[in-house]
């Protein structure tokens, strides 16, 4: 089965638009050999305005290989059922921020893996957010 | 209101008991409920190597600095590289921050804060000529006059 990810989007605002239906099968960089590490499924509960490591590289317990073709899925899930459309985690690597995830909200980012690169996320609000998360990545 | 949605569906046998998430969010306008994202930017490039250039640029088409009114938004990205050779990349950079690979068939989705005309969506092509297609959902920039 390997691992796969499949992204649908679908969207009225331009009548020419089809919409997207991909679907990806993580490999190892540049070979078919699927991905053959991750850190599984997680959740992280948030309480604070302030900027926290999602994901420190350096501190994987299995290494990563540097710049392959990680990958990481992160989703705002809220908390306790509720999700918040009005408040947002901002998502970053390193002191880059990327964007931000609002409740409900997902994606999907290749990253570096470098130890310096780590994943971090700073909610808008001390209101407690959970964010979902696994990472699928190359043993170094 | 326009509609856009955007779900995954990802699976994985690397743990023994094989993991499977759904997601679906509709792409709203920042803190709402009730507006949906409405505007789009979609297309299809080939990236040669040796360059890094913009796929998306944060700054006014005049090269203002101001990110208009995408800045800071609830804009969202997907890029997926239609390469068939598994060895072409591209590597994607915001702001000259490397973010990770796109490899011949990955995809990606992401927020874009777009918080200054600085923070361009950059791409780099290895391994030669990739095509890359790539869709920005946003609600708004501010158009320059002619």
């Amino acid at each position: 089965m390997a691992t796969t990810a499949t992204i649908s989007i679908a969207s009225d605002i331009a009548s020419g638009f089809g919409g997207i239906n991909e679907t990806m099968t993580l490999t190892q960089a540049g070979t078919l050999t699927d991905i053959d590490s991750t850190t599984g499924f997680q959740i992280r509960k948030l309480s604070a305005a302030s900027a926290v490591d999602l994901v420190t590289i350096a501190n994987e317990l299995v290494e990563p290989e540097d710049s392959q073709a990680a990958k990481i899925y992160i989703r705002n899930i809220g908390y306790k059922g509720v999700i918040d459309k009005s408040s947002y985690v901002t998502i970053g690597v390193k002191a880059e921020p990327v964007g931000r995830l609002y409740g409900g909200d997902w994606m999907m980012m290749p990253l570096t893996n470098i130890d310096a690169d780590d994943v971090t996320a700073t909610p808008e609000t001390d209101n407690t957010v959970v964010l979902e998360y696994v990472m699928f990545y190359e043993e170094a | 209101m326009a509609t856009t949605t955007a779900a995954v569906t990802l699976s994985s046998d690397l743990l023994s008991d094989n993991m499977s998430v759904s997601a679906s969010t509709t792409c709203m306008k920042a803190g709402t409920t009730a507006d949906g994202l409405d505007q789009i930017e979609y297309g299809y490039i080939d990236v040669v190597t040796g360059d890094q250039f913009d796929l998306l640029g944060a700054d006014d088409d005049d090269g203002t600095p101001v990110a208009g009114v995408m800045a800071s938004k609830a804009n969202k990205v997907y890029i997926k590289n239609h390469s068939t050779d598994e060895t072409y990349y591209v590597s994607i950079m915001i702001d000259a921050q490397d973010i990770g690979r796109l490899y011949g068939g990955d995809w990606m989705f992401i927020p874009w804060n777009a918080t200054t005309d600085d923070k361009d969506i950059e791409i780099t092509a290895s391994g030669g000529t990739n095509k890359i297609e790539y869709a920005l959902f946003h609600q708004g920039k501010t158009l320059v006059a002619s």
